[in-house]
């Protein structure tokens, strides 16, 4: 068997054994500051990526590292307290394995959300984005030999989030008087944030929203032919002209997500709720 | 052993089972047109796998042999079958081929591939003349130069031979094969692009995006060999209207397969002529 393949089946079986039965039917992945959603979920099994041998552990600001399982909007979820960052120095698989593991456990459904610097100048500290679409600059995961128990060598992308759920989240927003806006998010490969001519690059391309994550596990979810649903915190703002003294801060991003946590608990439960 | 080591010990093995009969003319040929290697006639097949240093292809509708023999009265050798660097091959890998036949002789090389139209205009099967390339692949002269092939900082000012270029244009009219033109992007893959992304490669110049290409003809440049370029619009970027479209690799290599014909007549008719 492809190595590759017996190691995520290694670190499927011991997730499982952790979570003694429990079958996680959708994975959430919880993005910088985004973490205390996991505080939502009912009956939760813990499971630290370290305590899983070969796991990859998450060495970024704002994100522990953990797998929690429970009872979220009615279904049995599992979300991921912290991803792993391909500018923290992990190879593309490393990067991408939680992902496999968890759909190695049984999710049939991928909901990410990461914080996002807003390009477009509509975008504002705080806001919601539905992420309708992506653009990929940081190297692609399925780069290699096709996993083809997986998917085909060369997966469709013309939906890389789903058109069903996106409708859903639009419909639940208005419901519940949260604002949420939508766009294309661009990501690079970090860690360094964007320059002022990369973010007019980036607007000029078509993005919204920049980050440095998200769209490795969105392409290999895809690739399994599991539909996705994406959402962008927008962590810091775009400007034609800087204050003298501006500068973007990893501390002040971490802020502005966990200021917005509170509606996107909601609305990501809400979701749950009714998919 | 180093890689330049290894591309003078595939010269030398293929040089031997040649006697001498090396090719002028090296052609890859990309998804779905590897028929046009049924033409070449004398041909003396090479499974890449007998030939030292050489990888094994992986890709769909690619096989992989080097064929050497005689087309259009020159003795050229085909590429049926190229490395893809999605497949995960170094860029070393991915060029050895085109670095061998530069040792063997070769004096310009005509390239091929499967592309996604992002030009409103680009119907599917349609045949475009790549006129000059951007590209997204890492570049395959990053690292000590080899000095043997070429300088460290080669020019690209004119990636594709303005001549070949005026010569398919003149024998495309003659043969009544109408031909597009435009800008190959090359990005990495394997997943086709987003809506997004083909947003962007078209602001950007790009009239076809495919997977492939940009690396050869960057090697062939750097030791000065004219290049010739055609892509075979496979499928065409969607406008996101479309609520059933999906790229799909079998229908690619269907619609390059449909090209064959006109293909195999433009590139016979372009090497008889040089």
């Amino acid at each position: 068997m492809d190595p590759r393949i017996e190691i995520i089946n290694g670190l499927t079986a011991s997730l499982q054994e952790r979570l003694q039965g429990f079958r996680p039917e959708l994975g959430i992945v919880l993005g910088s500051g985004l973490g205390r959603l996991a505080d939502s979920i009912e009956n939760p099994i813990t499971v630290p990526y370290r305590e899983l041998p070969g796991f990859p552990v998450s060495t970024a600001t704002g994100h522990k590292g953990n797998f929690i399982a429970g009872r979220l909007g009615g279904k049995n979820v599992i979300a991921m307290q912290g991803r792993i960052h391909y500018y923290e120095g992990y190879g593309m698989d490393k990067v991408v394995l939680p992902i496999r593991v968890m759909i190695g456990a049984g999710i049939r459904t991928l909901i990410v959300s990461n914080a996002a610097g807003g390009i477009n100048y509509n975008l504002h500290i705080g806001d919601l984005m539905l992420i309708r679409d992506h653009i990929n600059l940081l190297p692609n995961p399925l780069i290699g030999p096709n996993f083809d128990s997986y998917g085909p060598r060369f997966p469709d992308m013309t939906r890389p989030y789903d058109p069903a759920l996106m409708k859903l989240a639009l419909q639940l927003a208005q419901e519940e008087g949260i604002a949420l806006q939508q766009g294309v998010y661009v990501g690079g490969t970090g860690p360094s944030y964007e320059t002022p001519a990369e973010y007019k690059f980036f607007r000029t391309i078509g993005g919204d929203a920049v980050g440095m994550s998200t769209i490795p596990e969105v392409i290999v979810a895809r690739h399994a032919g599991i539909p996705v649903l994406g959402i962008s915190v927008i962590t810091n703002e775009a400007h034609d002209d800087y204050a003298e003294d501006y500068q973007n801060d990893g501390e002040d991003v971490v802020v502005a997500a966990d200021a917005a946590a509170g509606k996107m608990t909601r609305l990501i439960t809400r979701l749950i709720e009714h998919m | 052993m180093t890689q330049l080591e290894t591309i003078h010990l595939a010269a030398d093995y293929l040089c031997k089972q040649l006697h001498g009969q090396c090719p002028e003319v090296g052609i890859v040929l990309g998804s779905g047109l590897g028929r046009l290697a049924d033409h070449i006639q004398d041909a003396k097949v090479f499974p890449y796998k007998d030939i030292p240093g050489f990888s094994a292809s992986t890709a769909i509708g690619h096989k992989g042999n080097l064929i050497v023999g005689k087309l259009g009265g020159k003795t050229v050798a085909a590429l049926q079958g190229r490395f893809h660097y999605y497949e995960g091959y170094g860029m070393d890998k991915v060029v050895f081929p085109i670095r061998v036949l530069k040792l063997l002789g070769m004096r310009w090389l005509f390239v091929s591939n499967a592309a996604g139209g992002t030009h409103p205009d680009f119907k599917v099967g349609d045949i475009m003349i790549i006129r000059d390339h951007i590209n997204l692949l890492p570049n395959p002269l990053i690292g000590p130069n080899l000095e043997e092939f070429g300088p460290r900082f080669p020019d690209m000012t004119r990636p594709y031979d303005p001549e070949l270029i005026r010569r398919a244009e003149a024998i495309a009219e003659q043969e009544g094969i109408p031909l597009q033109k435009g800008v190959y992007l090359s990005c990495t893959g394997p997943c086709y692009e987003t809506p997004a992304e083909y947003g962007y490669f078209r602001h950007i110049g790009a009239d076809a995006v495919g997977m492939s290409t940009t690396s050869e003809v960057i090697v062939a440049r750097h030791s000065d060999i004219p290049v010739f370029g055609v892509s075979v619009i496979t499928d065409v970027a969607p406008t996101g209207d479309e609520e059933d479209y999906v790229t799909d690799g079998e229908a690619i290599v269907q619609a390059a397969d449909a090209c064959a014909e006109k293909m195999t007549r433009l590139f016979t008719r372009m090497i008889a002529g040089l």
